[in-house]
């Protein structure tokens, strides 16, 4: 398309400019005829209207248009819609064979849906393929038009063609029946009321320029720029050293390291809570409705001797708090949420005596912890040593203890009495903790066997005087360990956009030219959202000068209709 | 049930009335201005005063039942289907008061108002006790995020309706081209679908006012995560005379109706989900008690209805009604963002320990964001204003109930959840 730029007024204009820059008159011939003028950018010229493109300008080109914005928007939503016809993927805790579960529970349309990948959407290359186009197509587009729309906004001449203020959505033309120069400053009074900012021309007969809120012109773009950052946050979480996402399983008491950190976290106490019949309405009588989850818990850090296997750790309390479900710890970027829990019982420690049966003494009572039991104990003369711990105790194929797991399940402590009357070696005995009638049989059996080998003389047994000798946990709480240091950047791209769409979408930005000729006064005014409100305030600023004016009578889709 | 709950009820059905009696005053004040005898401006001036007035009551009663229950329950009425829909509907009527005031074209309130009813209705579907809050609901984001989420879908509800009026406005009976034709029938078939959903409401509150009641027992046959088979049995309880039976279910007990003695079929086997059986019987109900409706309106009025509608709505501007429209999707569009986006990360954040975590209502929050975006940056090239846009302003508010009732039952139907 060959344009002449150069304007009549005088003006040089680059190519691709619409409007002229100085008097608004249209260069383009191809406008619609008897419409408004698009107003966007103010007609001014863009990069991607550049001719003879090459190659970094077609790829620009190609990522400035809105219609390919709106594109990669529609085929977001679509790809993002088809995501949740069946459940992700990343929804379930452990998946095995992920095409077998697909197929068994929804059939073939199932099978289908696992094998393109869409059980795994929003992890796919396409998906994030379209969110990293998004971000470019974001940057490039505001970048085409920020600067021209800034470089036009900043030097605007007040007086414009008589084109281009008969061809605005709103416009009005009247002969004045006052002095002009009087009526101009009568009326930039009023719109001055109106918090506009107004020049005036007095030259070659009047003219006048009235603005407000240019700002909310940049709205958009802020937005953008928000949308950028938080699009770059979400990709920045990938990055392994800012994202930490671990679970933590803890008995009541128990204290754990946090892998790969220097913290550890004890867990003090769990509680569940359910509504109790009364709280609830008539149809969930008898229902489990909870009511509160909540581990007690306290975060250490470890101070010296974090690594060294003969040692303990050193540990300092850092910080107390009660997680639950909406409350979850939080310190240094490192939060322990209340992921899940588990009723199961688990011994934390016993207080045993040891009972002479020979003459019914006993003495003690000697501590046992379930975790790291010490070596040694003293009870009254004598001395126990702890020869085997089985944390999880059963028995192998050939009848022989094993423990089934490391997890202290039904634990059972073998030891090595010995004392004032027993011989130098000592004798041995076996402990089941674990109160129950089947562990009672099994201490006794293997006891009774480690006599016949030899080993003991069936003279001691253990016994435990009430409850206040126990202590257990009996819940298992599980806690979700996350660090996410994309999350601050994360916010502040939301924060970011929500400034930019307040600014865009509360504020319009208004403009009221005009000018006079002879007494011919004709006015043309812009607002790039919000006609309806440009016209009621021309409307009141025009009576309040004398002159009467329907708002509607303004609009100028109706005059060409 | 304590003091305050009891007058909320009643603060409820007071709303309900009032809105009903809004809604006969905007369709006088619409429908009677070629009433011999009167000055057509005058009379739907004051006619569309009365309407206003009566909404505007109807709202100030509907907070009463907000807040009342706020009070007597313990806890923000926002956390369940009955709740979040009765929020809904009084923050529609708070948006359309808003554009009112803004515009004062009294017959957007013909519009809104119905859409309020309908969507309070079908609240009222729902098991309306209060329920106290279980951990996973019991945090300060959940009042800020559902509130303000709500807010933004009522300004597109609001949209939604001057789109509708203006569909309405210009579709033209005397073209017979093709696309004058696809005009007509679609215009007609939005009216159809509102129909089908008053079927809908009638044949549920029908049917419980009779009492009507069947019973199946239903075996389902599902997988689990460690790949166990298991069968699990359950009842299946209907409200409404069944015309599809379970899959692979057993009738218990059943009234007959209108000689209605057995299921006339099953549902297919992959409809396997909960409840899906009875939710399918559901809609084909609906669908017949909504086209039984829809044929006797055509037989009494003789012509489509957008047609009867058509002629009473010339003294309004479609350009005037685009730009209701746009406006009120151009105020709600910030309010959603920050309510079903920003303040549904910073609440998933807290509760969840991630901000995002591509949950089907979190995905369809998203969805209707991308949508809204879509349809403001087509706005931006002026093809796309007017008709077009008022298309997209009806399929937005569907992409929103969808992801408001939808995703509850068509999608996680596939698990559990609440439904008729
Ligand atoms: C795909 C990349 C995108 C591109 C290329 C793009 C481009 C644009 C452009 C050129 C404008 C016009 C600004 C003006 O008035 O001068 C605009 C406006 C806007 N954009 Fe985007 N945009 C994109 C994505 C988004 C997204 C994802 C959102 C989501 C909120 C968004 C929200 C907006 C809003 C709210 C406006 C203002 C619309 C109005 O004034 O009616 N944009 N965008």
């Amino acid at each position: 398309m060959f344009q002449n730029t150069k304007c009549e007024c005088g003006h040089q204009n680059p190519t691709g400019t619409v409007l002229c820059e100085a008097c608004g008159n249209p260069l383009v011939d191809d406008l619609p005829p008897d419409s408004p003028l698009e107003m966007r950018y103010d007609g001014a010229a863009r990069r991607s209207q550049k001719q003879n493109p090459d190659l970094i300008d077609r790829v620009w080109n190609f990522f400035s248009s809105v219609k390919v914005a709106v594109w990669l928007i529609v085929i977001t939503l679509i790809g993002a819609a088809l995501g949740t016809i069946y459940p992700q993927e990343s929804s379930f805790v452990n998946l095995d064979d992920p095409a077998q579960y697909y197929k068994d529970t929804y059939g073939t349309w199932g099978m289908i849906y696992h094998f393109l990948g869409l059980s795994r959407t929003y992890e796919s290359w396409w998906f994030i393929g379209l969110l990293v186009m998004i971000g470019t197509s974001l940057v490039i587009c505001s970048l085409d038009r920020v600067l021209p729309l800034y470089k036009a906004l900043s030097k605007q001449q007040v007086r414009k063609h008589l084109n281009f203020l008969r061809r605005q959505q709103t416009v009005y033309e009247t002969t004045l029946q006052t002095e002009p120069a009087e009526w101009v400053e009568k009326f930039a009074r009023e719109l001055k009321r109106k918090r506009y900012r107004v020049w005036i021309d007095r030259k070659d007969g009047m003219a006048l320029l009235a603005e407000k809120n240019r700002f909310s012109r940049w709205g958009p773009y802020i937005n953008h720029i928000g949308l950028i950052v938080f699009l770059l946050a979400v990709l920045a979480r990938a990055v392994p050293a800012w994202h930490m996402d671990k679970y933590v399983s803890l008995d009541e008491g128990q204290i754990k390291q946090i892998p790969d950190t220097p913290y550890y976290v004890k867990n003090e106490k769990f509680t569940v809570e359910f509504y109790s019949d009364d709280e609830l309405p008539e149809r969930l009588k008898g229902t489990l409705r909870p009511k509160l989850y909540e581990t007690k818990a306290t975060l250490y850090t470890c101070t010296a001797d974090c690594d060294d296997p003969v040692k303990d750790p050193v540990l300092v309390p850092v910080k107390q708090h009660n997680i639950q479900v909406n409350s979850p710890l939080s310190y240094k970027g490192l939060k322990l949420y209340q992921y899940n829990y588990e009723e199961r019982i688990r011994l934390i420690s016993v207080k045993p005596m040891l009972v002479d049966k020979t003459n019914n003494r006993s003495y003690g009572p000697f501590e046992l912890p379930m975790t790291d039991p010490p070596l040694t104990y003293k009870a009254g003369p004598y001395t126990l040593k702890l020869s085997d711990v089985y944390p999880d105790f059963g028995l192998d194929e050939q009848n022989r203890p094993m423990t089934k797991s490391r997890d202290p399940n039904n634990p059972a402590f073998v030891f090595v009495v010995t004392g004032p009357g027993l011989a130098a070696g000592g004798e041995m005995y076996i402990y089941f903790p674990m109160p129950s009638a089947e562990n009672k049989k099994l201490q006794d059996q293997l006891n009774e066997s480690f006599r016949k080998l030899g080993s003991n003389s069936g003279r001691f047994a253990f016994e435990v005087n009430g409850m206040e000798n126990v202590s257990f946990s009996q819940y298992t709480s599980t806690l979700n360990v996350r660090v996410d240091r994309a999350m601050p950047y994360i916010w502040v791209g939301a924060a970011i956009s929500m400034i930019g769409l307040v600014m865009g979408f509360y504020w319009q930005h208004r403009r009221i030219w005009l000018r006079i000729d002879g007494r011919a006064l004709t006015l043309g005014a812009h607002t790039n959202k919000n006609t309806y409100g440009i016209r009621a305030e021309v409307a009141a600023a025009l009576g309040r000068t004398g002159i009467a004016v329907e708002p509607k009578a303004l609009d100028n889709r109706r005059n060409k209709r | 049930m304590n003091d305050w709950l009891n007058f909320s009820s009643n603060a409820f059905i007071a709303a309900f009335f009032l809105y009903c009696a809004a809604f006969i005053g905007y369709a006088i004040a619409v429908a009677g201005k070629r009433w011999s005898n009167r000055d057509p401006e005058g009379h739907a001036k004051r006619w569309g005063r009365i309407g206003f007035a009566l909404a505007a009551l109807g709202w100030l009663a509907h907070l009463a039942f907000f807040f009342t229950r706020w009070k007597g329950g313990g806890h923000i009425p926002t956390s369940n289907m009955y709740e979040f829909m009765t929020f809904l509907g009084m923050a529609i009527m708070f948006a359309f008061i808003i554009v009112y005031l803004i515009y004062r074209k009294v017959l957007l309130g013909a519009f809104a108002v119905p859409l309020v009813i309908i969507i309070i209705a079908y609240a009222s579907v729902f098991p309306s006790e209060v329920q106290p809050l279980i951990p996973a609901l019991n945090s300060i984001w959940l009042k800020i995020h559902v509130t303000t989420a709500a807010l933004g879908e009522a300004f597109f509800a609001v949209g939604f309706a001057a789109a509708l009026v203006h569909l309405i406005r210009v579709v033209d009976y005397s073209r017979t081209d093709k696309a004058g034709r696809r005009a007509q029938f679609w215009t007609e078939f939005m009216l159809v679908v509102i129909v089908v959903v008053i079927g809908f409401l009638v044949s549920v509150f029908g049917f419980r006012a009779a009492g009507y009641e069947a019973q199946f027992r239903q075996e389902t046959f599902r997988i689990d995560l460690q790949g166990q088979g298991e069968t699990i049995v359950q009842t299946v309880e209907y409200g409404l005379p069944p015309i599809v039976a379970p899959y692979n279910s057993e009738k218990l007990s059943m009234d007959p109706f209108l000689g209605l003695k057995e299921p006339l079929f099953e549902a297919p086997s992959w409809m396997n989900g909960v409840n899906a059986g009875r939710k399918l019987n559901t809609i084909i109900w609906s669908l017949i008690s909504g086209l039984i409706l829809y044929g006797i309106m055509r037989l009494i009025a003789r012509k489509p209805l957008a047609a009867v509608i058509h002629p009473h709505l010339d003294g309004i501007d479609p350009d005037d009604l685009d730009e209701i429209s746009y406006r009120a999707i151009a105020i709600g569009f910030p309010v959603f963002t920050l309510g079903a986006l920003i303040f549904a990360m910073i609440w998933a954040q807290i509760a969840w320990s991630r901000f995002w975590g591509w949950d089907p209502k979190e995905v369809w929050a998203l969805i209707t964001w991308l949508f809204y975006s879509a349809y403001l940056h087509l706005r931006l090239s002026r093809g796309w204003q007017g008709t077009r846009s008022a298309w997209l302003a009806v399929v937005g508010f569907i992409i929103v109930l969808f992801t408001l009732i939808g995703v509850n039952l068509v999608i996680a139907g596939l698990h559990s959840y609440a439904g008729v």
